[in-house]
């Protein structure tokens, strides 16, 4: 009796089987990339409603990030500056864009608030506190990153779990002595041998329990 | 399955002990609902009527701005434009305040998130408080967010506003000889009654009543004629050594305006910390089983109506002992030989100067003359018990001024009725027909909460502002003076009652900030600015009491008391007896869900009121099913004079015979979505003649099936000794009567095997463990609690619901034994079902070391923190319930719906209710389980705090307190660092009647309890 399938049949199973493999490889690879928030998050830079640019005011004019986000060693929240901060020196100082500055003082003469889009949005039951981490030696730059450099604020890194708990785990690659905390840029040789000793210095046992952050 | 685990943990000493009538029969009904974890039918949401009548009346599911694209939500930043001083965004503001509840202020302190404030706490300095508050504080903040307070000015009712309401006081009132009667609420502000005594000038016809349903009048009536003057009765429950409360329900803030005080005291008296420690002995005599009679060392369940002759019986008996009670010398009625009396009368006399006799504000005057009459011939008036002259409470606050108004209404002989606050139509005797006389006044001015059953009669209808929106003041109950400072901007732009006083006065809108400051100039001497802001920093003037009198039983009393004798009849019917409601008081708190959620302190009942009676009479009048737990019941109706109302029957074991107690407050129409047909009206019942009782009454079953959600099966664990009590002198003789040895008269299981080991602690099924008592980490968290002194009030389960943002589920949900509540309180009875004895035990999560719902967990949502506490995360659980199943303390509860969002997000104003959430904590959703966290947000802040300034996340002593702990009247909790050998927490875990509850499972829960002490008089055992 004649074959029913010709020779080259054989060779579909075994191809299907790859092609499976290689799909379904595909599917979770990028599940796992583009779904996670290093993919979805990073980068993100919405449009602000007041053209506000971190790298003249932090880079070029050299403010401390503690100027305008003033709580941030008091408060939970670093806040963000009422119109009040930026009236400081605006009301006497001008702009090279009078429009992005008018903005500001419509705010500030209707009591109105500047409705600013929130970049580094954390869900709602992770509860972070910004005292608890700049108190013990963490840097602005180590999560929000170089700010002195952007002009639109993008969130550099993913602010995911696993990205919490790197840090939690091995806080002596990121630690900094306190008054180092605003610096951008800070870099120094022997991190790990400094983490150690802030560590030891600060008492630090960062929570890698659930209810450090989630309640 | 009850007698399983009796046999496995051999018979406990005390094994009688039973929530309901159900348990104690063992019967059918109470196998079915206790065998499952949830009852039947408890994953469907069948009732349409349950699901609308949500509470829409707290909430907070964030506000999202919108989706800009699938990627996530965006948020917006809103900064403030101008910041204002002290606000930090994200730290929470704490202002002293107090809290008006009739005329007496309780001191408290409100957390204020961005202005906007959700927790209110008792203030520390504040002497009616010490800190401490009421299930009325807690939920207070929950009556300022109610979406169904009124929001406008109504004029005939119609939308009107205040600026068209001021032009009419102009031409209104400008006739100055009118026939203005004045009803108001009683009130301690002293602005208010300055601006009252300017209208009273100014009007020359105008009458003043201070009408209060549950008032003070017949105590003060009470003092008029024992000593002829017009007095507070203020008692000292610390400084007694025995206590004799007749009917009075004085732990429950709904029969005593300065309950929180009062309890303090009272637990303050009993605390024991060792044998040698003496407490205070408490007799209570009273007709319905009250929370305060639960905490009885001896109670006598006594008709209501008899208990005047009680006490004229001990008077006849005391009279030859002491000076001053002459006259009821000989005296004799059917108690002259009760055993009460000789035994009451001996410890009476033995504690001369140190005993307190105290009777229920309802009881008529002549028992209130004859109590302190008591008072005075024991020497107690002056020590135990002292009388103050308050300056504001004026002769017009009685009920036959009241009367005297409403005749006149009727005669017609008045133009204008200004009310302020109170609600007569809803209130008011029904003999009176206040409702039909108020319609003969041309003129009806209302100023209420909502558009209730007043308003609607009125011409004018102004909404009020609350107390934590407005400017005011007052007195506390002894007479500390207090600023009432507002937390936020009227919601609904409400008017205080000075603000409207002033308005009728002077017909302009005059600040009550200017008000207060008006009437402080008087009282602050010195720098002004600087006193006032002391005194709004510290939320009172000075600790002050007002003047003490020296008293003297008058020639009057003694004129009179053979009349009372003649009076007082025996008599051998049935009575009726109206209270004030545990929960809702006078109906005011009608529309506050966590109120109407909360079970009775007693009966644990939620949403309902009934008629509880004794199981004898309930057989007297064939009701059957009366008091089954989840049974729907029959209903008796009541006839006083010719009005009927049904109402469910409920049978209360301890209830007098022959006596049957109502609570009123319930029924309300067009309130709100909360109290709209919630429960029945009882005040049609309530007649001038019988405010407290009634005898005249005809009570027939009128069968018929009702459904109550009652909570006392809930979670039951099943007959176990959980309770451990034992008399004053069982103690001395047994220090360490709590143990688990001792209680079951048995080794704790599994110990002989770990000594063959060579382990201390017993051996377990779980993990093993080394030896270590906690692990490295400190702090570590654990709780204990006094039920010594827990009083069973409730305060903690209300607390916790405004501190953890715990949904307020409906009736038909508890039914199905679904309520959220972290912190339930469990009330046992034990003995004898005529004449039992009550205990209370809250019971929140153990926090069990080797906790048996962290075994079963699939997806590790519920684990062990370094700290010590069994955490719960919301965003892994995936609701299996398993952990629930396997809970032995039954202390887990599940959101089988989105409670949360439901009320959260619907109704004509969500953003309202969601400003009543609590930021610090996570709303949880549907298919979610949720329990106690020990206050894990309030734990994790002050380790942040702590760390800042001394480098140590171990907090000091003190500074967490849990939500419960923290508002407990008795100090029942205490909360600490276990590794902190100075702590009050370990200090309370090493008195030897510390317990833990269900041990032999070997959980080791950071929760324990001290067992109860009572101390009866030997004699009447």
């Amino acid at each position: 009796m004649a074959q029913i399938f010709p020779k080259w049949a054989d060779e579909i199973p075994r191809r299907l089987l790859v092609g499976a493999i290689v799909f379904l490889t595909a599917i979770v690879a990028g599940v796992w990339y583009f779904f996670s928030p290093e993919y979805t998050d990073v980068g993100y830079a919405p449009q602000q409603p007041v053209d506000y640019s971190h790298k003249i005011h932090a880079g070029q004019l050299g403010l401390d990030c503690q100027y305008c986000h003033t709580e941030v060693f008091n408060s939970k929240q670093a806040n963000v500056p009422p119109t009040q901060t930026c009236m400081n020196c605006h009301s006497q100082i001008d702009s090279q864009r009078p429009e992005e500055i008018q903005k500001i003082r419509d705010s500030w003469n209707s009591g109105e608030p500047i409705e600013w889009v929130r970049v580094h949005n954390l869900p709602d039951y992770a509860y972070f506190s910004h005292e608890a981490h700049v108190n013990v030696g963490v840097g602005c730059e180590s999560c929000h990153g170089r700010v002195d450099k952007m002009d639109v604020v993008s969130q550099q890194e993913p602010l995911s779990m696993s990205w919490c708990l790197d840090c939690h785990r091995n806080p002596e690659q990121h630690l900094r002595p306190v008054e180092e905390v605003t610096t951008m840029g800070y870099q120094v040789e022997n991190q790990v041998e400094l983490g150690k000793k802030l560590i030891a210095k600060h008492n630090v046992h960062p929570p890698t329990y659930c209810q450090g952050c989630h309640y | 399955m009850s007698e399983d685990v009796t046999q496995l943990n051999g018979e406990g000493k005390k094994a009688n002990y039973w929530k309901s009538l159900n348990q104690l029969a063992k019967n059918d009904e109470y196998k079915k609902f206790v065998d499952r974890e949830f009852p039947e039918e408890a994953t469907e949401l069948t009732d349409k009527v349950s699901r609308r009548s949500f509470l829409r009346v707290m909430g907070a599911s964030i506000a999202l701005a919108g989706f800009a694209s699938c990627r996530r939500p965006v948020q917006k930043i809103l900064p403030y434009s101008n910041q204002p001083e002290e606000v930090i965004p994200g730290e929470p503001l704490y202002y002293a305040s107090a809290m008006p509840f009739q005329d007496a202020l309780t001191g408290i302190v409100v957390e204020n998130h961005e202005g906007r404030p959700t927790k209110i706490e008792g203030n520390e300095m504040h002497p009616a408080s010490s800190g401490s508050s009421s299930i009325f504080n807690q939920g207070a903040i929950l009556n300022m967010y109610d979406p169904d307070r009124s929001r406008y000015v109504r004029r005939d009712g119609e939308r009107s506003s205040y600026n068209e309401f001021l032009s009419f006081c102009k031409e209104h009132f400008s006739d100055t000889d009118r026939n203005i009667a004045f009803i108001s609420e009683a009130n301690s502000s002293p602005t208010y009654n300055r601006l009252r005594d300017q209208a009273l000038d100014q009007f020359s016809n105008a009458q003043w009543v201070t009408y209060e349903p549950f008032g003070e009048d017949n105590a003060l009536e009470g003092t008029n004629i024992a000593f002829g003057e017009r007095l507070r009765t203020v008692n000292h429950f610390d400084q007694a050594d025995v206590i004799v409360a007749l009917d009075d329900d004085f732990l429950n803030p709904a029969a005593n305006k300065n309950s929180v005080q009062d309890t303090r005291n009272y637990t303050q008296g009993r605390k024991v910390e060792s044998p040698e420690d003496n407490m205070t002995r408490f007799y209570a005599i009273e007709s319905t089983f009250s929370m305060t009679g639960s905490n009885a060392d001896n109670r006598l369940r006594l008709k209501s109506s008899e208990i005047e002759l009680f006490l004229y019986a001990l008077a006849a008996e005391l009279s030859g002992s002491v000076d001053g009670l002459t006259e009821f010398s000989g005296y004799s009625n059917k108690f002259t030989d009760h055993d009460w009396i000789g035994a009451l009368a001996e410890d009476l006399l033995a504690n001369q100067g140190s005993s307190v006799l105290t009777v229920g504000n309802e009881h008529a005057p002549s028992i209130h003359a004859t109590v302190a009459a008591l008072n005075q011939a024991l020497g107690n008036a002056g020590n135990t018990v002292t009388y103050h002259e308050v300056p504001y409470l004026q002769d017009q606050y009685n009920k036959d001024a009241f009367e005297s108004v409403v005749s006149d209404l009727q005669a017609g002989n008045i133009d204008t009725v200004v009310l302020v606050g109170t609600n007569p139509a809803f209130t008011a005797p029904a003999d009176l027909n206040f409702s039909e006389n108020l319609q003969n006044a041309n003129t009806v001015i209302h100023l209420a909460d909502y558009y209730d059953e007043t308003s609607k009669l009125a011409n004018w209808h102004i909404n009020r502002a609350h107390f934590l929106e407005a400017w005011s003041d007052g007195y506390s109950f002894t007479g500390t003076r207090s600023i009432v400072q507002p937390q936020i901007e009227p919601l609904f732009s409400g008017i205080s009652d000075i603000e409207f006083l002033n308005s009728i006065v002077t017909s302009e809108k005059t600040k009550g900030y200017d008000l207060v400051q008006e009437t402080w100039n008087e009282f602050i001497s010195g720098s002004f600015q600087s006193n006032w802001e002391r005194i709004l920093h510290d939320g009172l003037d000075e600790e002050a009491t007002f003047p003490q009198a020296s008293v003297d039983i008058s020639s009057d009393f003694q004129a009179s008391v053979s009349g009372f004798l003649n009076r007082a009849s025996e008599t051998s019917e049935m009575e009726v007896v109206i209270r004030p409601d545990s929960k809702l008081y006078d109906g005011r708190y009608a529309n506050n869900g966590w109120l109407q959620e909360l079970p009775d302190p007693m009966t644990k009942i939620t949403w309902d009121n009934v008629a509880l009676m004794s199981k004898a009479t309930a057989e007297k009048l064939g009701i059957q099913q009366a008091g089954l737990g989840v049974a729907e019941v029959e209903k008796v109706s009541i006839t006083i004079d010719g009005t009927t109302v049904e109402i469910p029957a409920w049978v209360q074991p301890g209830h007098a015979d022959d006596s049957i107690t109502i609570t009123v407050g319930y029924g309300r129409e067009g309130i709100g979505k909360v109290a709209n047909q919630t429960g029945i009206d009882t005040y049609p019942l309530r007649k001038t003649g019988s405010m407290l009782y009634a005898t005249d009454v005809s009570v027939e079953n009128a069968g018929g099936a009702y459904e109550i959600a009652c909570t006392q099966d809930h979670n039951s664990m099943e007959g176990r000794s959980l309770l451990r009590h034992a008399t004053l002198q069982e103690y001395r003789e047994e220090p360490e009567f709590a143990s688990y040895e001792s209680s079951y008269e048995a080794e704790l299981p599994g110990e002989s095997y770990a000594e063959e080991k060579g382990s201390d602690r017993p051996m377990t099924l779980f993990d093993s463990q080394d030896d270590e008592e906690y692990p490295d980490y400190e702090p570590q968290w654990g709780m204990t609690i006094d039920l010594n002194s827990c009083i069973g009030c409730g305060a903690c389960t209300v607390a916790c619901q405004a501190e953890n943002n715990i949904p307020v589920v409906g009736k038909r949900e508890v039914s199905n034994g679904r309520e959220m509540h972290w912190i339930r309180n469990d009330r046992y009875f034990e003995g004898d079902v005529d004449d039992p004895q009550a205990l209370h035990q809250p019971v929140p999560c153990m926090h069990c070391e080797l906790a048996p719902c962290e075994q079963v967990c699939p997806v590790a949502a519920t684990t062990h923190s370094d700290d010590g506490m069994n955490q719960m995360t919301y965003n892994r659980c995936i609701g299996t319930r398993y952990c629930a199943n396997n809970c032995p303390y039954k202390v887990r509860r599940f959101n089988f719906f989105n409670y949360t969002k439901e009320y959260l997000t619907t109704g004509d104003d969500p953003e309202v209710v969601q400003m009543a959430m609590n930021p610090d904590v996570t709303v949880r959703f549907r298919g979610v389980m949720e329990k106690c966290t020990y206050c894990v947000q309030r734990v994790n802040k002050a380790k942040i705090e702590a760390k800042k300034e001394t480098g140590s996340p171990k907090p000091e002593d003190g500074a967490v307190q849990t939500a419960c702990q923290q508002a407990c009247p008795a100090k029942a909790i205490e909360f600490g660092d276990l590794t902190d050998d100075n702590s009050k927490v370990v200090e309370a875990k090493s008195n030897e009647r510390n317990y833990l509850l269900l041990e032999e499972v070997n959980t080791r829960p950071r929760t324990s309890y001290l067992a109860k002490l009572r101390n009866p008089n030997p004699k009447l055992a």
